[in-house]
């Protein structure tokens, strides 16, 4: 089994390397959006499939993340090599002091809060003019300062850029809950009090899992934003946590690669109904209930299923 | 001063709303333990289906009032007896359930009609005090409709079974009440509350398909604020965020009207975990 | 065993609880004292494992103490009271039932890693090390509670005896000085009883104390060297097993009423 998953992300990674060399622009730029959202969806899977919190703000810390790096290098003159980090350390440290008192409140009351959480900071982006431009959108955002000769204004270099980073985000994410510390998260997700009864300080793991969640999820904002070169507050409203989710658990919460998989299904799915944009949220919803109704473990429960594995 | 009076005064007009839509969800959340996204929906078909029956059907508002109150508990009956019926107990399912039918049905009133505002006609002219009758009209009828539900779950033999379920789910079971059918009367009780909700609002504003999320999150910010609290502290929680929102965007600032009620959550919910009136 | 030349490792002082206007607890005071095995009785209600909650830290007593050797627990969180030696299981067999029993009693070493959570993350050779040892550590308990045989079974597919066990085996692998045992016995079979039991006594002589809420008469009486007695939050008698037994208040108002 091991071997097997083993190829399977090796040949998946010699495939992204290759694409930008056969495919149209339009292709290599659908990959890149379904990478950023490779990157949300894993981050994501930190949180909810593997600590338990359900939660329904995920696009808002893209947002945040998005705009931070946007409004770095545009006030101050940062370069992106600069602005990323600090983003995600942001992201990160804002994400902490919003988890702390938001984690203490278990249950459905810790998912609504994320709900309007999600909006609140949609409401800010779209009414805080004089910050973010408002309803009209950032424009003028640079691409990435260019480095060893490579220049980062092109499609290509966009995309192994975000390649780059999203195979060094998906490793970290592998090594983190490989760890202990996963073990803790996964031990906090099974049962809250007995966690807490074998020492396992059951608040910080899931702050500490909401802000790592959170940061990585602002690093994507970043990557984004330079790729994009425009932001508009409805690239991250609630519908967008909303897809976030839906992706995540199409692919099968809890598994890491689950939510990887859930990411490039969905947006394949997505650009089939390209020609008519009203039916895309129609179709996501759908496929929402229909994994809840036949398949709760998503497409890697049916993967493990079709192997017999339990 | 009188713009005090008239601020007030429409804060109590959309705190009605609010709580009508909260109503519903607090009955339904204490029952079946799901905080009812699906509400928002309903509050935006039953909107959409009533401005079709008076603008092409002619038919007078009351009974497209009554006509969209039937269509929200029709919805919330389908929903609680295939969906969420399944999967009692199960609260994240659920949950998750109750927010992909919003999503859906949101985006079908979008693909079917579009997201351009409809305007639904008058039915009333005339004012007082500053005040069209059609606004005093929806807390006349927020009034009524609160009323009624407090005599039906203090007074008729259903509601004693649905105030017992909300303590202990198999105490309805004691007084001879199956459970499904308490699961079944609160989702329609939900759904009439919502569905009245979103007819009464929609002469005042317009109709668009996005137009239940703000009520529906006020309302899940009312239920939370109240603690499961009974009728009254959803009524008076519903109410105070429509006058403190009004209030906050005539003196502090419009452009945040909506963060308020996500403000106060938060600085209540660090003080007091349980909510306003929430029992310990 | 009397109370003299018995070091305390417990005690608590005026402990009191209220739910609401409800008294669960009401100025219950208590010595433990080292390696014995306390029993705690009273019929439901009485309060028992509020008593267990609060000394674990689930949640703050009301008002009162609870101190475990000097040193005060009220007011921590009950992952650092699991840190000061207090090791406990909860009523219903609670266990991390998606795990392997292995896995769940591997996981319960969580607070005796030595090397740094960001190295973890790096999975460098020394944590290598230190989760082998764990392993090692984890087998060895297995071992010594008898579940050695069971460790590749998903711990919902045990026997209800064998996930008791299992529920110790996890307190156990904190290394508690102190261990709270919620009904270990309750719904067992006699000859299940009887394991369960022999398994405490090994803990006991290895110098753990032991307290034992439970509602099977004969294991406690068997097995227990001293016995408290709650009813409506209140301790109304404590002794020895025989004491207890012929105590007529207590006959009265609880063994009478079991019958």
């Amino acid at each position: 089994m091991f071997v097997a998953s083993r190829i399977a992300i090796a040949v998946s990674i010699i495939i992204l390397i290759f694409i930008p060399q056969f495919a149209s622009n339009y292709v290599i730029y659908v990959v890149i959006l379904a990478m950023l959202f490779a990157i949300l969806t894993a981050s994501y899977d930190l949180l909810t499939g593997y600590t338990g919190p359900l939660s329904f703000c995920h696009a808002a810390f893209y947002g945040l993340g998005a705009y931070t790096s946007a409004l770095l290098t545009l006030r101050t003159g940062m370069s992106f090599w600069q602005a990323f980090p600090i983003t995600g350390i942001w992201v990160f440290l804002f994400a902490a002091a919003v988890g702390y008192p938001a984690l203490k409140i278990r249950g459905h009351y810790f998912a609504v809060t994320t709900f309007f959480f999600g909006h609140f900071v949609y409401l800010f982006l779209l009414n805080s003019r004089k910050l973010t431009n408002g309803p009209l959108g950032l424009r003028g955002i640079r691409p990435p300062d260019s480095i060893l000769g490579i220049d980062f204004s092109s499609i290509t270099a966009s995309y192994y850029l975000v390649l780059f980073f999203g195979v060094l985000i998906v490793g970290f994410l592998h090594l983190l809950v490989k760890s202990r510390i996963g073990r803790s998260l996964v031990s906090i997700r099974e049962n809250e009090d007995l966690a807490e009864s074998i020492g396992i300080n059951t608040s910080f793991y899931k702050v500490l899992a909401f802000s790592i969640s959170a940061g990585l999820a602002g690093l994507a904002g970043s990557l984004f934003a330079h790729f994009f070169r425009f932001l508009h507050p409805t690239d991250f409203a609630w519908m967008i946590s909303e897809m976030i989710v839906i992706m995540a658990l199409v692919g099968g919460l809890g598994t890491l690669f689950g939510p990887i998989i859930g990411a490039g299904v969905v947006k394949f799915f997505l650009e089939l109904v390209r020609p008519a944009p009203e039916l895309r949220f129609i179709l996501l919803s759908i496929m929402l209930i229909l994994v809840l109704l036949f398949e709760p473990k998503g497409l890697v429960g049916i993967i493990r299923r079709i192997r017999g594995e339990k | 001063m009188d713009t005090l009076l008239l601020q007030i005064g429409n804060g109590l007009i959309i705190g009605s709303i609010y709580a009508l839509v909260a109503l519903g969800i607090n009955v339904i959340w204490s029952i079946a333990d799901v905080p009812d996204f699906s509400q928002g929906a309903i509050f935006v078909v039953s909107a959409y289906i009533s401005y079709f029956a008076v603008t092409l059907a002619k038919i007078p508002y009351v009974l497209a009032l009554v006509l969209g109150m039937c269509v929200g508990s029709f919805m919330a009956f389908i929903f609680e007896r295939f969906l969420y019926r399944r999967w009692r107990g199960a609260g994240r399912v659920q949950l998750l359930c109750a927010i992909a039918l919003f999503f859906l049905w949101t985006n079908v009133v979008n693909a079917l009609w579009t997201a351009k505002a409809k305007m639904f006609p008058a039915y009333l002219k005339g004012s007082m005090f500053g005040f069209s009758y059609m606004r005093i009209a929806v807390v006349v009828v927020a009034a009524i409709l609160f009323v009624l539900v407090y005599l039906f779950i203090m007074k008729t033999k259903i509601g004693k079974a649905i105030r017992a379920a909300s303590q202990e789910s198999e105490a309805a079971q004691v007084l001879g009440i199956n459970i499904n059918t308490v699961n079944s009367v609160v989702f329609m009780l939900g759904g009439a509350l919502s569905g009245a909700a979103g007819v009464l609002v929609s002469p005042l504003y317009a109709i668009f398909p996005t137009m239940g999320d703000l009520p529906l999150l006020k309302a899940l910010v009312v239920v939370i604020l109240g603690g499961f609290g009974t009728v009254g502290g959803v009524l008076i929680c519903g109410l105070g965020l429509g006058v403190l929102e009004t209030l906050g965007a005539g003196y502090l600032s419009s452009a945040y009207q909506h963060g308020y009620a996500f403000v106060i959550l938060i600085i209540v919910l660090t003080f007091l975990p349980k909510g306003l009136f929430g029992k310990v | 065993m009397t109370e003299e030349g018995f070091k305390k490792v417990l005690e608590v002082r005026q402990l009191r609880k209220h739910f609401g206007g409800v008294a669960a607890l009401s100025d219950v005071d208590l010595d433990v004292f080292e390696s014995e095995i306390l029993g705690i009785i009273g019929p439901n209600g009485a309060g028992k494992t509020t008593l267990f909650n609060i000394i674990a830290g689930f949640f703050p007593p009301t008002s009162g103490t609870v101190m475990c050797r000097g040193e005060e627990l009220t007011g921590l969180r009950a992952d650092q009271i699991a840190r000061k030696g207090i090791g406990r299981t909860f009523q219903a067999s609670t266990l991390f039932s998606q795990f392997t029993v292995f896995d769940n009693v591997f996981n319960a070493f969580h607070m005796h890693y030595k090397q740094p959570p960001w190295k973890a993350l790096l999975h460098t050779s020394a944590v290598r090390e230190e989760e082998r040892t764990m392993k090692q550590k984890a087998m060895e308990l297995l071992d010594f509670t008898g579940l050695a045989s069971q460790k590749d079974k998903l711990a919902e597919n045990l026997s209800s005896g064998y996930q008791k066990i299992l529920t110790i085996s996890i307190a156990l692998a904190t290394n508690p000085k102190i261990l709270l045992l919620d009904e270990p016995v309750t719904t067992l079979s006699p000859q299940m009883v009887e394991t369960v039991m022999g398994l405490v006594t090994k803990v006991r002589d290895t110098g753990t104390t032991v307290l034992i809420i439970e509602h099977n008469m004969k294991a406690i009486m068997d097995y227990c060297d001293r016995i408290v007695v709650l009813a409506y939050g209140e301790k109304i008698a404590e002794g020895l097993p025989r004491e207890i037994g012929e105590n007529r208040e207590v006959v009265e108002a609880y063994l009478g009423v079991m019958g």
